[in-house]
């Protein structure tokens, strides 16, 4: 009878120790979203107050007014795919404008270029995370990442 | 916003640690969030309201220094039911990876949690005893801060995860509005000095050798010394007419500290290596005193690469005072430093820092999916 207990046991806890897993997965799997989509609404965030900007001091910015538009235009409008590519242009658009960079004009710009670095830090720290957690034995074994969509890297420049 | 912050370290003590949450909870409480605090303490200690003592604190050799930690079953129940009656929005953990309240905090967390490495030694004790549980740890994590860039290079190298770096926080006003100590800085000048002079590393030697060297060109100038430490030791080979000159403060509270740096005429800093982010210069920087420091990579960061205060090659007595003789000569060079000072270390004030955390936060926050609770200006 001992060795059937034993068995018991030891099912209990390889299942306990499975669901635990399977829900650790799925959490990192849900921040890994959540993170993503964050980081869009801050990357549409500093779309926008590009866009601002291009009209507030198109004067002093000149030709350099309608690239940012050009540009911001693409970043919020690109499809998901091309999105990365719209970014960096972006970032490099408003990297080189012929204003200094502590310019009072750029106060709104800078804090929203900083939302999308912390962002974009955060995003690739839960997605390690998440693709970390479907490589394990576990995980694979037994298939516990198979519902959940695979989360993937967002390559852009930091913006500054 | 609800905002739960564990030190890993006891408030009895002083610390840099301590110190930077201490503030950090003030400038946040300042703009209207509501902040606890956890920290390891006993109930009858002395602390400010918010603190909730988590039981004492067993001092252990922890990097090299002795660290008092709290770790255990009752550290443990009274972490969660600190956790459950917060209600937090976030969870604002400190050096999560040193066996301590932070580890305890962040293996407990359900909500957003936010980790701060201070330190930028790269082999913890904690990471080489259990892997398994710092990769807990790191998952619970969900946004990393890094104070100083050494810190975030730890942070990639050995532990596989990016970092955002928001520099250590200084009370500016508190410095630059401090007044000098009663009879300072004299007729002759007067040269500071802040740490624990007897260690070989903060580079005392070297300055006491530059200050025989300054002592003959100025007639009248003094060394205000702050610290704790064996005065007749560390000035053992000076002059007894030079030795007269160097004052000693010993250990004094914060205000005591601010005045000082408010004191001098030049404060130096002849460190001989160990830094990794130099609170001391920023202090000095606050206080608008003007810095000449040793050409390390931490003091040559916070110096802007020399822009805001002068660099020297450590160990160098005899360039030290050189340059503290220029500057001494100098008034107006004097003013001009302090005054690029002051213009840089704005970007460290307290409530400019404390912003940066919190939008550290809300990224935290929307990460795990919640609403934030505050509204973003645009």
């Amino acid at each position: 009878m001992w060795w059937l207990a034993g068995i018991v046991g030891a099912v209990a806890l390889a299942a306990t120790y499975l669901t635990w897993t399977a829900s650790r997965v799925e959490r990192l799997h849900s921040r890994a979203r959540h993170a993503a989509a964050a980081l869009v609404d801050k990357l549409n965030l500093r779309a926008e107050v590009a866009l601002l900007l291009a009209a507030e001091a198109s004067v002093r910015l000149g030709r350099h007014a309608e690239a940012i538009r050009v540009g911001a235009r693409a970043a919020l409008d690109s499809p998901p795919d091309q999105r990365e590519a719209a970014e960096n242009d972006l970032t490099r658009i408003l990297r080189d404008l012929p204003l200094p960079s502590d310019d009072e004009v750029l106060a709104d710009l800078r804090v929203a270029s900083r939302r999308v670095a912390i962002a974009k830090e955060v995003h690739t720290d839960l997605v390690r995370d998440a693709l970390n957690s479907r490589s394990r034995r576990a995980t694979r074994l037994f298939r516990l990442a198979r519902d959940l969509c695979r989360p993937t890297y967002f390559n852009i420049d930091d913006p500054r | 916003m609800r905002i739960g912050i564990v030190s890993p370290y006891s408030f009895a003590v002083p610390g840099g640690v301590q110190g930077h949450i201490r503030d950090l909870a003030a400038t946040l409480r300042g703009a209207g969030h509501r902040v606890e605090v956890l920290a390891p303490a006993e109930r009858g200690d002395d602390l400010p309201a918010y603190v909730t003592p988590a039981g004492r604190s067993i001092p252990v050799r922890y990097n090299g220094s002795v660290a008092r930690l709290t770790f255990g079953p009752v550290a443990a129940a009274r972490t969660r039911r600190w956790l459950r009656g917060g209600d937090f929005d976030v969870l604002h953990v400190h050096e999560p990876l040193s066996p301590s309240l932070s580890l305890l905090a962040c293996l407990l967390a359900r909500g957003p949690v936010v980790a701060t490495f201070h330190t930028a030694i790269p082999r913890s004790r904690a990471l080489a005893a259990g892997r398994g549980i710092a990769q807990l740890v790191l998952e619970k994590v969900t946004a990393r801060i890094a104070v100083s860039s050494l810190a975030r290079r730890v942070q990639v190298e050995h532990l596989g995860g990016g970092a955002t770096e928001i520099p250590n926080g200084v009370m500016v006003n508190h410095f630059a509005d401090a007044q000098p100590l009663d009879g300072w800085p004299g007729p002759g000048g007067a040269i500071g000095f802040i740490g624990r002079f007897e260690e070989p590393r903060k580079g005392f030697a070297v300055l006491r050798d530059a200050f025989a060297i300054l002592a003959a060109a100025h007639p009248g100038l003094r060394l205000l010394v702050l610290g704790p430490g064996d005065p007749a030791r560390a000035t053992d080979g000076l002059d007894a007419a030079v030795r007269e000159r160097v004052v000693f403060l010993g250990m004094a509270d914060d205000a005591t500290k601010a005045r000082m740096l408010r004191s001098v005429d030049v404060y130096a800093a002849p460190n001989l290596g160990g830094e990794s982010f130099g609170m001391i210069l920023t202090e000095a920087m606050a206080a608008r005193t003007p810095v000449v420091a040793s050409d390390l990579d931490a003091f040559r960061r916070v110096l802007h690469e020399g822009r805001a205060g002068e660099l020297v090659a450590p160990g160098d007595g005899a360039a030290l005072a050189a340059s503290i003789d220029a500057l001494l000569s100098d008034p107006l060079r004097r003013k001009q430093y302090a005054a690029r000072a002051a213009a840089l270390v704005a970007a460290n004030d307290w409530p400019e820092v404390a912003e940066r955390v919190r939008e550290v936060y809300v990224a935290a926050i929307e990460a795990c999916g919640r609403p934030t609770g505050v509204p973003l200006p645009a």
